[in-house]
């Protein structure tokens, strides 16, 4: 079976984040990126669809700006993928998560593959759109907030569960799919070391920015756009209890609850 | 030209080392320092992960890092907790004197098993009599056919307790010091071999540590690493690789501790101020800093000398003195700044100044480093 997961580089948790000088983005200097949250969950699945089922391969796939993206690519390498592919993405185009569908989407075109897994959102813009799209574009069934995905080969059939509203719910979906991965369901594995060394030598296969451009076509008018970007205001209001002792700032503590915040009588 | 960034493997190493401590390691930490439990949990992972058996070379299964990326990892695991890094890395100490002085065949026989699965090694040179003056030791090897029967006891090894292969000096002539010591390999299986209690120790107290006795233990001959009487060179090389790792470990305990304190200073409030507001506490983080960063340029340079091929015996004594020195006062003052909190083991900080003790002590006393340091530069001044 060849698996295909598509990750993007998003901020590590413990950057510092700035918004641009317009005000319009994140400030990408300086950051950290990595490979995080819903797409961990992607390659985990993938390598442990990989593990269940002999003789299958991992592919990492990957749109975006030069070197954080080949970076992840790394990542998902020293996890254990057995291969990944850069599509290349100029920093001139602007980012758009229907763009980053159909660059994919294209190259699918020229790939063999049986499952496309991705995060079910990016943990950054959190869009939740590229899954949806990819899949519209290869006209393949797709689930979003998928868990415990096996395959059993005989009936050539994928079964997983959703977490839904109030439980969970069983499904399964025939041949080609692609499928949204929940949040750290899986527990991801660390990469080990040699591995580390090893993806650091990895020949990672690029798609020039040509190829791409000349199979979509004209580019149109990208469909999102961002207008602002702004951190959060630093919180206030936060009180600082002066104690001596534990029960003395539990004390302060209580009594602040009931008298000022009214959380209890 | 000087070049002090690290390549993007070294930053990943590093980044994966970070990871690792603090998920596995720092969650653990405080519990096993209380309870001296020896968290074999970790160690399997480390294991796993390829963070145990770094100086084997990739040819029989080990990681086969310079001795430069070794040190970047040590430094971020000895951040979480000293005491599990040396258990870590007491594999490296105890394999460095195969990979030093065994034939290739012993090599394949020896270090396979390590790379292939979980398995604990412990280097045996001190003894209850004799630690800094290794050409003192007593314990003997009588030669008998085709084997050597040993007999003696050697204390403060490192992981013994749960060690399946140990790696012993043992001497065939007392009268001959330093000449007749040699070294040889023993499984745990050898009859006559035992383990004493697990000491309780002030600090590093996830790391096991006890005797081992040797009581008329058979040794094939094949078992000898080295030549009859190579066992004091291939110990003295041995440290000469391991002694910059231990500087990192100190490096790791200094780093800790400064950022624990930089980030107490920071939220502790005294006079209507955070306490980093303050100049006395200002001068101190000042003076803990540069400890650090001294420390870490000093352990870099002398695993980049050893790295290219130079024996860095005086640089390496340097790193390991003065970070363990270092680690020392770094954590003092952080218990300081933390004031009463500081001395309390519910925080993080009195641990560390436990931990840095020993870094003053092992593999090579700070004097031991001392007189090596000084007997290089008067070399250069003759």
């Amino acid at each position: 079976m060849e698996i295909v997961v598509c990750i993007k580089p998003v901020p590590d948790a413990e950057t510092r984040l700035r918004a641009n000088p317009a005000g319009t983005a994140l400030d990408g200097e300086g950051v950290k990126w990595a490979l995080a949250g819903y797409d961990e969950s992607a390659v985990e699945q993938a390598l442990l669809l990989k593990e269940a089922n002999p003789g299958s391969r991992v592919r990492a796939v990957s749109f975006g700006p030069a070197p954080r993206t080949e970076e992840v690519l790394r990542a998902a390498l020293a996890l254990g993928a057995d291969g990944a592919t850069f599509l290349e993405h100029p920093a001139e185009v602007v980012p758009d998560p229907l763009l980053a569908a159909r660059a994919v989407a294209a190259h699918l075109g020229r790939a063999t593959w049986d499952l496309v897994l991705v995060g079910k959102q990016a943990g950054d813009d959190e869009a939740g759109l590229f899954g949806g799209a990819l899949a519209e574009l290869v006209d393949a069934p797709s689930f979003g907030g998928v868990m415990a995905l096996t395959y059993d080969a005989s009936a050539r059939r994928f079964t997983f569960r959703r977490s839904v509203e109030g439980g969970a719910e069983a499904a399964e979906v025939p041949g080609r799919a692609v499928l949204a991965l929940q949040q750290a369901w899986n527990d991801p594995r660390t990469a080990k070391l040699p591995n580390i060394l090893k993806s650091r030598r990895a020949t990672i296969d690029k798609v020039a920015w040509a190829t791409t451009a000349g199979a979509l076509g004209p580019l149109g008018t990208p469909t999102t756009q961002s207008v602002g970007f702004r951190l959060p205001a630093p919180r206030s209001g936060a009180k600082m209890i002066d104690y001596r002792t534990p029960e003395e700032a539990a004390e302060k503590l209580v009594r602040l609850l009931q008298e000022e915040a009214k959380v209890f009588p | 030209m000087v070049d002090f960034s690290l390549t993007e493997e070294q930053t990943s190493l590093q980044e994966m080392a970070r990871k690792f401590a603090r998920s596995e390691m720092l969650p653990r930490a405080a519990e096993c320092d209380k309870n001296s439990r020896f968290p074999e949990e970790v160690y399997r992972k480390a294991w796993e992960l390829g963070l145990m058996n770094l100086n084997v070379p990739s040819d029989f299964g080990g990681s086969g890092l310079s001795l430069l990326d070794q040190v970047l990892i040590v430094e971020e695991l000895a951040r979480a907790c000293a005491g599990m890094t040396t258990s870590i890395l007491a594999n490296c100490l105890a394999l460095e004197p195969i990979l030093i002085g065994a034939s290739p065949e012993q090599k394949q026989r020896l270090l396979a098993p390590f790379c292939a699965s979980f398995h604990l090694a412990s280097f045996c040179l001190t003894e209850p009599a004799g630690g800094s003056d290794a050409g003192a030791l007593t314990t003997r090897a009588r030669r008998d056919g085709d084997a050597y029967v040993l007999d003696g006891e050697k204390c403060f090894i490192t992981n013994a307790p749960h060690a399946s292969l140990y790696t012993v000096f043992a001497t065939v002539d007392p009268a001959l010091r330093h000449r007749g010591i040699t070294a040889f390999v023993v499984p745990r299986s050898a009859e006559g071999l035992s383990t004493g209690k697990d000491e309780d120790k002030m600090g590093h107290r996830a790391s096991a540590t006890s005797t081992v006795r040797f009581e008329g233990v058979r040794v094939p001959v094949d078992d000898r690493l080295g030549a009859e009487g190579d066992g004091f060179s291939i110990a003295m090389r041995t440290l000469d690789q391991t002694r910059t790792p231990i500087g990192a470990i100190a490096l790791g305990i200094a780093q800790a501790a400064l950022g624990y304190a930089g980030e107490y200073a920071l939220q502790r409030h005294t006079f209507g101020k955070p306490i980093a507001e303050h100049q006395a506490i200002q001068l101190k983080i000042a003076d803990m800093a540069q400890a650090v960063h001294a420390s870490r340029l000093l352990v870099w340079h002398a695993a980049w000398l050893i790295d290219h091929g130079r024996k860095g015996t005086l640089e390496s004594s340097i790193a390991k003195c003065f970070a363990s020195d270092a680690a020392m006062r770094v954590a003092d003052e952080a218990i300081q700044i933390f004031g009463g909190y500081g001395y309390m083991r519910d925080y993080p900080v009195e641990k560390l100044l436990r931990d840095a003790k020993l870094t003053q002590i092992y593999e090579g006393s700070n004097e031991i480093q001392r007189i090596v340091i000084a007997r290089e530069q008067l070399k250069g001044a003759a």
